[in-house]
């Protein structure tokens, strides 16, 4: 038997909203809006609420996944690493700089987001950057 | 002769929709009906086989939708078919009046009777003294936003 | 009795009741705030706290639905008390199967919520104050008709429709909710179209609500929700005479078999 509510963030937005997950026998049930925190205090968006729903869900990603003969197969995070960052050189070769996009996410974390368009500028040499929320 | 103007509005008639339980009111509607009385012809009766399935949700979206007035008929307390149904209107319309008013709604524009199956000459009565009410206080496009 | 005194008697007890039930279920630490936590024989109790906030009788309820056979200690304040009253009316709790310990709230923790019964009946821990008296009902009363209707017409129009109400209310239970449902709340209709959804919810918290102040401190709008569901508290228990969480062998008010006899009771507070 266990029941209790571990501290978290909403992972949905840029905002980062503080939430309680709530967890019943070692499952993610529900979330709880952290009365506390500095950013949401205690309020949560549609979300927000729903946030617990992903954390077991049958579709999530456990695994970096390649297409091979049309078929999207289990890797390794190097064998994918591996394969993006050949494409990603053989593109700007053959094709130029400018045929590559980079969107960050708000997912992530600024200094991640800083990472990638730096990777986009200064490594690729494109400007094409822009942001998921913008899609 | 004069024409009406092209560009008069058309007088305001009232918009009335009945909700009449199956086995007391609508009866008595019927019975005015057959017995040829005179109501106003701006009700439209739509039957439910109880009052109690006369849910919150459901007068409030038929004045969404631009029911200027609602009259939900029952039968009498102690006789409704389901033994007991009626206890629950009793209790939730009003409650829902209550709640119009506090909403800045008017709360005459709901209104609850009970109407036995030998009534016919009390469902035309109501029918007239609601829909004049109605027409006084005016179109509900006024509170709703749609 | 002050607040750190009354936590230290307070998981005394519950250490002292832990050997003859499955488990206790209290507020616990959590950050900088307080969240429900099943402790179990053998747990550490240092993090046991009080606080004003948190829905614990929704813990109740789930906790209960995956171990209907076990029995917990529940440490209760007024509204948990009143709100698990009230749930046990409709089978969604099994009071036979708790054993409350009540927990009186202090003055400021009333204040906070804006609490007219800041108590339990069954009282264990903590001195009773008064409850917060509710002036702010009879100030909305005094607006006309006209300016009710755009003070809420104004605060619904601020509705994300996050659900944030309904969600954290102990007593929305209902696996399918019609507020979910197409055909009385408009979907990607956001704010939901006046009067649709909250009327409908206030509809529905008759003679369940018990006015906790949940619903209002989570709604990311500020939409003042209470003053609502307390206005029509305060016509249920004027007129019917029914106290929500007051009786477990009370039949659920708009449920049961009582019936207003004399429908002209309630009359409009306003004309015009």
């Amino acid at each position: 038997m266990e029941y209790r509510h571990v501290p978290s963030v909403c992972t949905y937005c840029g905002v980062g909203c503080g939430l309680f997950l709530e967890v019943l026998d070692g499952q993610a049930v529900g979330t709880y809006p952290d009365p506390s925190h500095p950013v949401s205090e205690g309020h949560l968006c549609i979300k927000g609420w729903n946030a617990a729903g992903f954390v077991h869900h049958a579709g999530r990603l456990k695994t970096p996944l390649i297409r091979k003969e049309g078929v999207l197969v289990e890797a390794s995070w190097d064998e994918a690493l591996d394969l993006v960052a050949r494409e990603l050189k053989r593109i700007r070769d053959d094709a130029g700089p400018d045929a590559l996009a980079f969107l960050c996410s708000a997912k992530a974390t600024n200094e991640a987001n800083y990472v990638l368009q730096k990777l986009a500028r200064a490594v690729i040499g494109t400007n094409n950057v822009d942001h998921c929320a913008r899609l | 002769m004069s024409l009406p103007s092209p560009t008069a509005q058309p007088a305001y008639q009232p918009k009335i929709i009945g909700f009449l339980c199956n086995w007391c009111s609508y009866a008595g509607a019927d019975l005015a009906g057959t017995s040829r009385m005179q109501y106003p012809p701006n009700i439209r009766i739509v039957r439910v086989r109880c009052s109690g399935r006369v849910s919150a949700e459901l007068v409030l979206k038929t004045f969404h939708e631009g029911a200027d007035g609602i009259l939900v008929l029952g039968c009498h307390i102690g006789d409704c078919h389901y033994i007991d149904g009626n206890h629950r209107t009793s209790k939730r319309i009003p409650m829902l009046r209550q709640l119009l008013d506090y909403a800045g709604i008017e709360p005459e524009r709901l209104r609850l009777e009970w109407v036995s199956a030998a009534e016919g000459d009390r469902f035309a009565r109501i029918v007239g003294e609601f829909t004049d009410q109605i027409r006084q206080i005016g179109p509900i496009k006024r509170v709703m936003v749609t | 009795m002050d607040q750190e005194s009354l936590v230290q008697a307070l998981r005394k007890a519950v250490q002292e009741l832990m050997p003859q039930v499955d488990g206790v279920i209290a507020l616990r630490r959590v950050g900088d705030a307080a969240a429900a936590h099943l402790y179990q024989p053998g747990d550490d109790l240092s993090d046991l706290t009080v606080a004003a906030q948190f829905p614990l009788p929704t813990s109740v309820r789930l906790i209960q639905a995956r171990y209907p056979d076990k029995t917990f200690g529940v440490v209760v304040r007024g509204c948990d008390e009143r709100q698990l009253i009230e749930l046990a009316k409709r089978q969604q709790i099994n009071l036979e199967r708790l054993r409350l310990i009540g927990v009186a709230c202090n003055a400021e923790q009333a204040q906070g919520c804006k609490c007219d019964l800041p108590f339990p009946s069954k009282l264990d821990f903590g001195e009773a104050v008064d409850g917060v008296p509710q002036d702010f009902l009879d100030e909305f009363l005094a607006k006309s008709r006209q300016e009710r209707l755009e003070f809420w017409k104004h605060a619904f129009s601020k509705c994300l429709k996050c659900y944030g109400c309904r969600n954290i209310c102990p007593e929305c239970f209902c696996k399918q909710c019609v507020l979910e449902e197409g055909l009385w709340v408009k979907t990607g209709a956001v704010p939901p179209p006046f009067p649709m959804f909250h009327l409908i919810r206030a509809m529905h918290t008759i003679g369940k609500c018990i006015a906790c102040g949940e619903c209002e401190r989570t709604c990311p709008a500020d939409i003042p929700l209470t003053l609502l569901y307390k206005l029509l508290r305060r016509d249920v228990e004027s007129v019917f005479g029914y106290h929500a969480g007051a009786d477990p062998n009370e039949a659920p008010l708009m449920d049961s078999t009582i019936f207003l006899a004399d429908m002209e009771l309630l009359r409009p507070s306003q004309k015009g």
